[in-house]
């Protein structure tokens, strides 16, 4: 095994450079660390120096400035692969514990005393029902759309920004539905806005979970600029 | 032969260095370099990404594993990686068929 020194100083400094998530990051660094070691090995074998050995190894894997930005489009790339698996997952997951919560707590949703609902109030509370479906489609669609691109030689990088602007428009279209069946109610029966604190909280969670997808999403387009 | 010449085939490369079966990061670049005469003349660091990438698209998959007692990273074909590197030989073959046949015979008879 080489000694530490100048393979030590290189890896430390790539991982300086670097911005991801941490255990692609770990795990990219400890293949290049093991890489250096391996070559650093055979050059010692020939005679070298340790420093010498490590020099050269360092030396043929490549100046920081060329090699960390394929680096950092992985990470960039891995980042937005978690993020839509995540939107996946967890908008509809949210969605469906809220649902649960108002029919335990709430019951059926029951007609407005003051007449006839609005058609527009059932289209935005009928959409707003389909959008977490519609988001997990679309996650879905994305992912699969991603590893077509990688096929076709598309960059870590421009996929993180795609991935982040899909998940920032999944954001928006959850947050405009939900905004307008809120703002509706209020208008046509705002008691009814009043409702028993754990589907409140249901309700908050739910944006919580928009804010945190909104700041992941703007993260994809904060590593993909690195 | 430079970097900037490998760059558009260093995918087809790292899938043909896979097809006798898988293989560690650095074991995939000596490979390289044994099977090109020494003449790849690639920043090995560029390797790695290139091999995540392609992991990314599915031509190849990975895991860490203990190769002469040091754990290793190494990578197989997938059957999509299987199918890419047949694209990429077909592709060549035609591709150096077609210069060899304009550059290939020596200089052009003079026109009458």
């Amino acid at each position: 095994m080489a000694g530490a020194g100048v393979i030590d100083e290189y890896v430390g400094d790539l991982a300086r450079r670097l911005r991801g998530p941490a255990h692609v990051k770990a795990d990219l660094l400890a293949e290049a660390r093991d890489s250096l070691d391996d070559a650093a090995d055979s050059y010692r074998d020939t005679g070298l120096s340790t420093e010498d050995a490590e020099r050269r190894a360092v030396g043929e894997f490549g100046p920081l400035a060329v090699v960390a930005p394929g680096y950092q489009a992985e990470l960039a790339a891995a980042h937005a692969a978690t993020m839509l698996r995540t939107v996946m997952l967890l908008i509809p997951l949210t969605y469906v514990l809220w649902e649960l919560n108002r029919m335990f707590w709430i019951g059926p949703w029951t007609a407005f005393d003051q007449g006839p609902t609005p058609s527009w109030y059932v289209f935005v509370s009928q959409g707003n029902g389909y959008v977490p479906w519609i988001i997990t489609g679309i996650a879905g669609a994305s992912l699969a759309a991603g590893r077509l691109l990688s096929r076709r030689g598309v960059s870590g990088s421009t996929l993180s920004r795609l991935g982040g602007l899909v998940a920032a428009g999944c954001v928006g279209l959850g947050i405009a539905f939900n905004l307008s069946v809120v703002i509706g109610t209020a208008a046509l029966d705002a008691p009814r806005l009043l409702m028993p604190a754990p589907v409140l909280l249901a309700g908050v969670w739910f944006y919580v979970v928009f804010i945190r997808v909104g700041v992941l999403a703007r993260r994809c387009l904060v590593l993909s600029a690195v | 032969m430079k970097s900037d010449a490998l760059r558009g085939h260093l995918d087809a490369l790292l899938l043909a260095t896979l097809d006798d079966g898988e293989l560690h990061g650095y074991a995939i670049i000596e490979a390289l370099q044994r099977r090109s005469g020494g003449a790849l003349d690639l920043p090995t660091g560029t390797v790695y990404p290139a091999l995540r990438r392609l992991e990314r698209a599915g031509h190849v998959a990975s895991e860490w594993s203990t190769v002469a007692g040091r754990k290793r990273r190494t990578y197989r074909l997938t059957g999509a990686g299987r199918r890419a590197l047949s694209d990429e030989r077909a592709a060549w073959r035609e591709f150096t068929t077609a210069i060899e046949g304009v550059l290939g015979g020596g200089p052009w008879p003079e026109q009458a």
